[in-house]
């Protein structure tokens, strides 16, 4: 038999892994989460662990508590962000790319050694232990503004520059061109921005936890706790899946399902 | 776990280490005839350094020179998921180390393998001493026997649960019972557990605290013996039933809104660092802070138990069904070896279960506090450990008053402090899924209404935004400049 190679064949390794590391310990989940283990214990089909999470006013006062700080954290991502990337994209300065290096080092130390020394700083300025919350959301922001600042300076960056020159030439103030033409054909940066500040706030425990000093649960602890004090592998694992329900809508909300050519030059124009 | 729920877990498990083999070229089969221990213990809870100035052993290794074996070590974070993975995992360690309640429930499932006679005796077949069985400490083996322990566990470390304090910031009289806590000047400045039966037990101290101090004053009258009185205390200590379980939850919500948080590992430091006060907390934590702060801060540090009772806990070594029982039996005497428990002892800051066949710890308790007779004034406190070194043993001596207040204290309490202590059973499932819901809802937060109006107001301003910038034309009619003539088509 002659082995005939293919391009196609270069998808093996990451099929192997595909296979391995995200369907199979996805059925896992889905399965864990649909069954229950009745009075003889054995596992049986089961919707009680969806009914349960439903029913319970804690958990749905987590998933509040874990919208919000998601909420809040991602709009002051895009505050932040997108007028530093509008600068910086648009400057045309040559160290341009310094100053981004600047905004994207802190990504390059490790995540818990920077929130453990954001928390120093907390409590020198006399926040820690007092504002839960707000100690809570700095860290989200601090820890996923890169995640915001790269698409959307990316986004703006291919922005064809002959666009705004037509605007212009069309009568257009600066403002007016930039409602009308910067802003909307930058919003795909922004959306792939929100997401991926938005998802992880959701679950990144440890700056709730080192920050608002385990005062605030959100719903990545809570599913820790299912799986390890609470040995409940079948409620974390529904938890887990409605939180990756609540992603597939943000990502639907926000645009990250359309394709290439949706998004593509004018599109958010008109 | 049932058997499906095992067997989708394992097949998962093979499957990924069938995929890791292949590229790391599994197996190492030429080292198989050298003998294997696996031991699974907790994170940082054995000297594995040499450091003769410290005092420290490396344990481990000098345990593999000696008997030219291997030792597997493996670390685990909680009791939760050491139990998970020997469910998972069941025939892949020789000798674990859980908490007490752990140990009950494992012996309870029939998860334990006992130790052979031969471990009970003076020497073992092979005839060397028998470390463990010889040198445990009379209060702890009594302990284990009573409570039916001791042919499936060898205890290792144990200890007392209390208040760590700042004796700068709060005086020691404040503190003294549990329910001190619900205090205006303790605000913001203590912590509580982020483990749900440490945290469960203050409350319970907390909720019973009336009962308890009764029980106390029929003590001191006479009218209940020494061991009625632990009994008792063991008693109220231990309730799970439902009235009991909402008392807490009213009392932790209570207690949540005035600390500084909940936390395992972050209150050693914060202690340190000064920025709480109160450190609910394990009494070998204590002795690590006190050590730390002394030694980096130059701050000290006392230790207390409160009046109505406290929390004897210890971790012992169990052989899970499977596990190779004999080459298990030669560590747990070697780590038994006196020499091995003190260097433990100075590694770690936790209190070894070892009085030493004799008394050598008892020796280096002396060395470390014991007061010449010189130095004794008095501010001096007479402290008597011979409960845990057994009776004739010369365990009474002058302390001082910061040792006797701080390390001492932590590493070895008192007998009247022994006697109102109580051990916490494991929970029937029942029970456990009880205070598992009351705990999820203590440590679930409230959305604050502040983020709710901010939220809400954001929202508006920005459809408001989109609003005029989409259809604003139509309401704003641009006049004409100067000039210009509108054209009528």
């Amino acid at each position: 038999m002659k082995f005939h190679f293919s391009r196609k064949q270069l998808c093996i390794p990451y099929a192997v892994f595909l296979v391995c590391f995200v369907i199979l310990p996805m059925l896992l989940i889905v399965f864990y989460a649909f069954t229950a283990e009745n009075e003889t214990g054995n596992l049986t089909f089961s919707f009680n662990n969806f009914i349960g999470f439903f029913s319970s006013p804690s958990k749905w006062q987590t998933l509040g508590v874990s919208v919000t700080i998601s909420l809040i954290a991602t709009f002051f991502c895009v505050l932040i962000a997108y007028p530093l990337s509008y600068i910086l994209a648009r400057s045309g300065w040559k160290k341009s790319n310094v100053l981004l290096t600047l905004f994207i080092l802190p990504m390059w130390l490790n995540f818990v050694l920077r929130i453990t020394a954001l928390r120093e700083l907390l409590d020198m300025i006399g926040f820690l232990g007092n504002y839960d919350y707000v100690n809570t959301i700095i860290g989200m922001v601090y820890d996923f503004l890169p995640f915001m600042i790269l698409p959307i300076y990316t986004q703006l960056l291919k922005l064809d520059k002959t666009l705004l020159e037509a605007s212009k030439d069309l009568g257009a103030g600066a403002f007016t061109t930039f409602t009308k033409v910067t802003l909307p054909l930058s919003m795909p940066g922004v959306y792939s921005g929100i997401t991926m500040v938005f998802v992880p706030s959701m679950t990144n425990y440890v700056v709730s936890e080192t920050l608002g000093n385990s005062n605030i649960t959100i719903l990545g602890k809570l599913i820790e706790e299912y799986f390890s004090t609470y040995a409940n592998w079948h409620m974390g694992s529904m938890i887990s899946i409605i939180l990756l329900v609540i992603i597939f809508l943000s990502m639907l909300a926000t645009g990250g399902f359309k394709n290439d050519n949706e998004n593509s030059r004018g599109s958010n124009l008109w | 776990m049932r058997p499906l729920q095992r067997f989708l877990s394992v097949s998962a498990s093979l499957l990924l280490l069938g995929a890791a083999c292949g590229f790391s070229a599994c197996g190492q089969e030429s080292e198989s005839e050298i003998p294997v221990l696996r031991v699974y213990n907790w994170e940082d809870y054995i000297s594995d350094e040499d450091d003769e100035e410290n005092g420290y052993i490396d344990l481990i290794s000098a345990f593999e020179e000696e008997y030219g074996v291997k030792v597997e070590y493996s670390t685990f974070g909680t009791n939760e998921n050491m139990y998970n993975e020997l469910l998972i995992n069941s025939s892949s360690y020789d000798l674990v180390c859980p908490s007490d309640y752990m140990i009950m429930k494992m012996i309870h499932e029939d998860m334990v393998e006992p130790f052979t006679d031969d471990f009970f005796t003076e020497t073992d077949r092979d005839g060397e001493f028998n470390y463990y069985t010889m040198g445990v400490s009379p209060y702890i083996a009594e302990l284990f026997e009573t409570n039916g322990w001791t042919r499936y566990a060898a205890a290792y470390m144990w200890g007392t649960m209390g208040f760590l304090y700042d004796p700068e910031s709060v005086s020691d009289a404040s503190l003294t019972y549990w329910t001190d806590l619900n205090n205006e000047a303790l605000q913001n400045k203590f912590t509580l557990k982020d483990s749900v039966r440490d945290t469960y037990f203050l409350a319970v101290a907390y909720v019973y605290h009336d009962e308890l101090l009764s029980l106390g004053d029929r003590y001191e009258n006479g009218e209940l013996s020494d061991k009625d009185y632990t009994a008792k205390i063991g008693e109220v200590m231990n309730r799970t039933d439902p009235e009991t379980v909402s008392a807490v939850q009213a009392a932790l919500r209570k207690l949540k809104k005035s600390a500084y948080g909940f936390e395992v590992d972050s209150g050693k430091n914060d202690m340190v660092t000064g920025k709480i006060s109160v450190n609910f907390c394990w009494s070998g934590d204590a002795a690590y802070s006190i050590y730390e702060a002394a030694e980096e801060n130059d701050k000290t540090l006392y230790y207390t138990t409160p009046a109505e009772c406290t929390n004897i806990w210890f971790d012992g070594w169990v052989i899970p069904k499977g596990g190779n029982v004999a080459l298990a039996q030669k560590f747990l005497n070697f780590i038994s070896r006196p020499e091995s428990a003190i260097a433990n002892m100075n590694y770690i800051g936790y209190t070894s279960s070892i009085a030493g066949a004799e008394d050598e710890v008892l020796e280096w308790v002396l060395d470390s506090y014991a007061l010449a007779e010189e130095d004794i004034d008095e501010d001096s406190v007479l402290f008597d450990l011979s409960y845990f070194f057994g009776e004739g043993s010369e365990a009474l001596f002058y302390a001082n008053s910061d040792d006797a207040m701080g390390m001492l204290v932590a590493q070895f309490p008192t007998e009247d402090i022994i006697r109102r202590s109580a051990i916490m059973q494991f929970f029937e499932e029942e029970a456990n899924n009880r205070i598992n819901m009351m705990w999820e809802d203590v440590k679930g937060a409230e959305v604050p209404l502040g983020a709710v109006i901010f939220i809400v107001a954001v929202t508006g301003a920005l459809v408001a935004i989109y609003v005029i910038t989409k259809y604003g034309e139509h309401f704003v009619v641009n006049k004409p400049k100067k000039g210009f003539r509108k054209i009528e088509k």
